[in-house]
């Protein structure tokens, strides 16, 4: 009896949450899908210095960096251009996304020079 | 002022005659060897083997152990290259001479040969202490061997041994094998265990001990065996080479001459092997034979030729060592295949043994190890019967230069891709957001 519940109210769950999310304005989902790709890139890479060592740490460091940077940008990004969020109502999202781009430029060259 | 002028000619037109006549680095053999007696009847019946040394070329100088005009040295300048002391019962020498200006004569390079016998006096004994040789402290005592006689012995108490345990050197016993065995009559010693400069040459048989033969053994002797040595030579640090025999009668004319039978060896020899015995240690005490000099250390990298102040790890470099051997007469090329090499900082990184191409040049090359500081080329040659080579050379190995690593690192690859990969995720993404409908 519990088990089933248990599972039942997993799948509700799961339903409830992907209907929430297909709701969700389509500018927020390619900002999701872009920290996705970001963090899979910087998993792959962690993968591979497990498997290799980590003999050129700085540029493991910067490859890593580079991605979780621009992962933590978009999601600032994600957070001010969400019109649900009260806190940021009066920040115009060209603004944001200017300083999105500008943080971007910022961190790839910091990345381009620590790359060695 | 003329008179300093005229004095300093004088004398060093008297020492010019010495300074000519001794070893020097281009010709180590010695010259003049001044040989001490304790009786002058010696000169005689040793004919032989002072005449073989005198055809050799040496300027034998014979004198009384207890002249009061012996001198070693005189202005301070030695004037002898070599010391024979046959005077095994002489308590006190004569003149300058002690058993101090013995061992200082050793000290500056100079060879001896010291021959014990029966009733051999302390100081005898004391120089042989100096040199790592122990005589037996029973000053009675002879070696005895019941089982390695000599058949010819008269006395019939087996003190006349025919000994054939030789050391297994070319260089100390020259190349021809000695067939004969070699007649002693004299008192044992051993050597010192912690001396790691003496060898034995002549060691008596497991069944020789050292007693005295006229009277009844009264407790087990202290020496036996093969710990027991007739013969022994010492090579210091310096190359100086010492011979101590604890028999007299071994360099004897009768003793030479004598055929030899040894008991219960069917073999009986016409000749005894004393004379080739003699003879060739002889040669090898007073640098006739044995003797090794290095030119200097040449390194550099491969494909270079000249020496480099510092290499960088990782290098390749060549490495080359001339070695010649002294023949008695020239400097021969040295042939040989275990002369090794070290690359030394506190304990060898490198070790590699040098190849020679039989003119005397012992050459190798290797790779300077990963690790940066100060190293040395260092050769120890250090062979039985061979004076020692001990040469070093000091050079500094630096790591890399910023800009000599390689521009991109194969293993980093991935990390160089995911970067650019992420930039233009970036410009793909900024254009999609902008533009999307």
């Amino acid at each position: 009896m519990a088990r089933s519940s248990t599972s039942k109210d997993a799948q509700d769950l799961f339903h409830s949450l992907r209907s929430a999310y297909l709701a969700t304005p389509k500018n927020l989902k390619i900002i999701d899908l872009y920290v996705c790709f970001a963090v899979i890139t910087a998993l792959i890479q962690v993968a591979y210095m497990a498997l290799v060592g980590s003999f050129p740490f700085n540029s493991f460091l910067s490859g890593v960096l580079s991605c979780i940077g621009t992962a933590v940008l978009a999601v600032c990004l994600r957070i001010q251009v969400n019109k649900e969020n009260k806190e940021f109502k009066d920040l115009a999202p060209e603004r944001a996304f200017a300083d999105f781009v500008l943080c971007n430029l910022v961190l790839h060259l910091v990345i381009i020079n620590f790359l060695g | 002022m003329m008179n300093l002028s005229r004095s300093v000619a004088l004398i060093s037109l008297f020492l010019l005659p010495l300074l000519s006549f001794s070893f020097s680095v281009d010709n180590p053999t010695d010259r003049r060897v001044l040989v001490l007696l304790d009786d002058l009847s010696l000169k005689s019946s040793h004919s032989i083997f002072f005449n073989t040394l005198k055809s050799r070329g040496f300027d034998l100088d014979f004198k009384l152990a207890d002249d009061s005009k012996l001198a070693l040295q005189r202005y301070g300048q030695y004037l002898y290259d070599g010391l024979i002391i046959f005077a095994p019962s002489t308590e006190r020498l004569g003149g300058s001479l002690d058993s101090k200006s013995i061992a200082d004569f050793v000290d500056s390079g100079r060879d001896l040969i010291l021959s014990a016998d029966t009733s051999a006096s302390d100081l005898i004994r004391g120089i042989a202490t100096e040199c790592g040789v122990d005589f037996d402290e029973d000053s009675t005592a002879m070696v005895i061997d019941h089982t390695s006689f000599s058949v010819s012995d008269v006395d019939g108490d087996h003190t006349l041994i025919a000994a054939d345990d030789l050391v297994k050197s070319d260089v100390i016993l020259g190349k021809t094998k000695i067939e004969a065995p070699v007649l002693f009559r004299g008192v044992a010693h051993s050597l010192n265990p912690t001396n790691n400069l003496v060898l034995k040459v002549l060691s008596a048989s497991p069944s020789a001990y050292s007693a005295n033969p006229s009277s009844k053994l009264s407790s087990p002797p202290q020496l036996t065996g093969s710990a027991i040595s007739l013969v022994s030579v010492m090579q210091a640090r310096n190359n100086a080479r010492v011979v101590i025999s604890g028999s007299l009668q071994l360099f004897s004319d009768r003793l030479i001459r004598s055929g030899v039978q040894k008991a219960g060896s069917p073999n009986q020899y016409e000749k005894s092997g004393n004379e080739q015995f003699v003879t060739e240690l002889s040669k090898w005490v007073f640098h006739e034979r044995g003797h090794l000099k290095a030119g200097s250390l040449v390194h550099h990298r491969v494909g270079e030729t000249d020496e480099p102040a510092i290499y960088r790890i990782k290098d390749d470099l060549e490495f080359s060592v001339e070695i010649y051997e002294w023949s008695g007469k020239s400097w021969e090329p040295y042939v040989a295949n275990d002369v090794q090499v070290q690359f030394y900082m506190m304990s060898p990184y490198v070790l590699k043994t040098l190849s020679t191409d039989k003119k005397g040049l012992f050459h190798t090359s290797f790779k300077v190890p990963d690790v940066y500081g100060v190293f040395q080329f260092k050769v120890e040659y250090e062979k039985l019967g061979y004076s020692t080579l001990s040469l070093s050379k000091q050079i500094p190995v630096r790591p890399y230069r910023h800009n000599e690593y390689e521009r991109f690192i194969p293993t980093a690859y991935p990390y160089y891709g995911a970067c650019f990969t992420t930039m233009a995720g970036f410009f793909v993404f900024s254009f999609v957001y902008l533009y999307h409908k």
